[in-house]
């Protein structure tokens, strides 16, 4: 087989298992970024004490060495997880703990006028926070959340260190054997580029669509 | 309820941030129909006043009673009777994020669980009553003047169909020449019989418009009574002293 020839069938392999990868912790750092980031404000003594630590575990370790602990760690404790389950939980865990900060920055951004507004129409403390508070906090969040997905594309490729076949796995693999490192991590660098391209243009055009005349997030 | 009686009675109430008292034991009531003016320096717990009665501030002590219901008894759902508390902020408080007409329709389609259709009418209804056109119903806050920006706060407070409108310093953040254009709104209302009560520094407004008008100074009520009398005769010192500076400073001296 050619180099071109067997580098196109293990990368192409590689980047569906990546971007699997992706659209499993994507979609779930977000979710768990937003709900942790809520619990920090109104999780009230307890709620917020229980998030601030999450953020203060997972945001102060390495994501390598959650990844490993996810892996390695759980099975020594009899809990066995696949590489791409302990690759998918460690990123989310990761990265949930950065996007709740942008959350949590944005939603503490909202004049209190907001929330005494949505009171004296007789909202009570969840539909102030799901109608009034987040539809705006969740604009002025967006820059960082769509800056912390296109981290999460990139280090998605620590996930080769516990076997994740992946983008970068596919590209060491092919090394090993042909050893033309140039074509191939340079190969590999544009594919990663094309992603966070790609992302960063969708959430480019989210952003844009969502803006609301006058409306700069922070009143 | 009867069309008569009483709307709100507020009794000694009290309240205090720190060492500061703001609030020494303020009681009156308001009557269905009637509008109260309240003035006084700035700092004279005007506006703790009008955010106790809605309890967006809690009160330390007294008892707030809305149409015979003690909202201050423990237990009670403050939310459901503050729906009934048409609750008007010095600075607006829009809802950036939705339209005018979309601030208006979310305490129907949240609060009061109406359908989207009849939210709507309701919304045009109370726009409109406003004097806010159609055409200004799918701008948003920042696209609207701070005199329209209050009309449509107005209108979104009047669609929960309240028992009663606060109204803190309705102009103070508005140029001279938009205060007209609120104050003709508010005047109106409260002549198609809606109960008011309403903090302003605008005098000539409050002659106008107030049934009783009440003095606060230094967290007390420490003159009350016909709106003409109290501004032009006022008994107290510290009343004389601050209609002096109001009248002068108005123009609307005699």
């Amino acid at each position: 087989m050619s180099f071109w020839g067997d580098f196109l069938t293990r990368l192409s392999a590689g980047t569906l298992t990546t971007l699997e990868l992706l659209s499993i912790t994507i979609p779930l750092s977000i979710i768990l970024g937003i709900l942790i980031g809520v619990l920090r404000v109104y999780g009230g003594r307890l709620g917020s004490a229980l998030a601030n630590f999450y953020v203060f575990i997972f945001r102060g370790f390495p994501l390598l060495v959650t990844m490993m602990i996810m892996f390695f760690g759980l099975a020594d404790v009899g809990i066995m997880l696949e590489p791409f389950w302990a690759a998918s939980a460690a990123i989310i865990l990761c990265s949930s703990a950065y996007q709740s900060e942008y959350v949590k920055t944005a939603i503490l951004s909202i004049g209190k006028g907001q929330s005494l507004a949505a009171r004296a129409l007789g909202m009570n403390r969840f539909q102030e926070i799901a109608y009034v508070i987040m539809p705006q906090a969740l604009r002025t969040a967006l820059p960082g959340i769509t800056n912390e997905i296109l981290y999460m594309i990139l280090y998605s490729s620590l996930a080769y260190v516990i076997g994740v076949s992946e983008i970068f796995a596919s590209a060491m693999t092919m090394n090993s054997i042909w050893v033309r490192p140039g074509e191939i991590f340079g190969t590999i660098a544009l594919v990663y580029l094309s992603m966070t391209t790609t992302a960063s243009t969708v959430f480019k055009e989210i952003e844009n669509r969502l803006r609301i005349p006058g409306f700069e997030g922070a009143r | 309820m009867t069309a008569a009686g009483e709307v709100l009675r507020v009794e000694n109430l009290r309240k205090r941030f720190g060492k500061e008292e703001v609030l020494k034991g303020i009681s009156f009531k308001v009557d269905r129909g009637e509008v109260k003016v309240i003035m006084g320096p700035s700092g004279a717990g005007k506006s703790t006043l009008l955010k106790c009665i809605d309890l967006l501030i809690p009160p330390d002590e007294g008892s707030i009673w809305l149409e015979g219901v003690e909202l201050t008894s423990p237990g009670i759902n403050v939310n459901q009777y503050r729906r009934k508390i048409g609750f008007v902020f010095q600075e607006f408080n829009l809802f950036h994020h939705l339209t005018a007409i979309g601030n208006v329709m979310l305490g129907l389609t949240k609060v009061r669980k109406l359908p989207k259709n009849e939210a709507r009418e309701l919304a045009e209804e109370a726009l409109l009553r406003v004097h806010i056109g159609r055409d200004l119903w799918d701008k948003y806050p920042a696209q609207l003047s701070g005199g329209q920006k209050q009309r449509v706060a107005i209108a979104r407070a009047l669609a929960m169909e309240p028992s009663i409108m606060l109204y803190d310093e309705p102009t103070s953040a508005l140029d001279p020449q938009l205060t007209g254009e609120v104050l003709q709104v508010i005047k109106e209302l409260a002549e198609s019989g809606m109960t008011s009560v309403i903090v302003t520094h605008e005098v000539g407004f409050a002659l106008e418009v107030a049934d009783e008008l009440m003095i606060m100074f230094d967290g007390e009520i420490i003159e009350r009574g016909n709106p003409s009398e109290v501004i032009y005769s006022p008994e107290s010192d510290s009343a004389k002293v601050f209609f002096k500076k109001v009248l002068r400073l108005g123009g609307v001296g005699r």
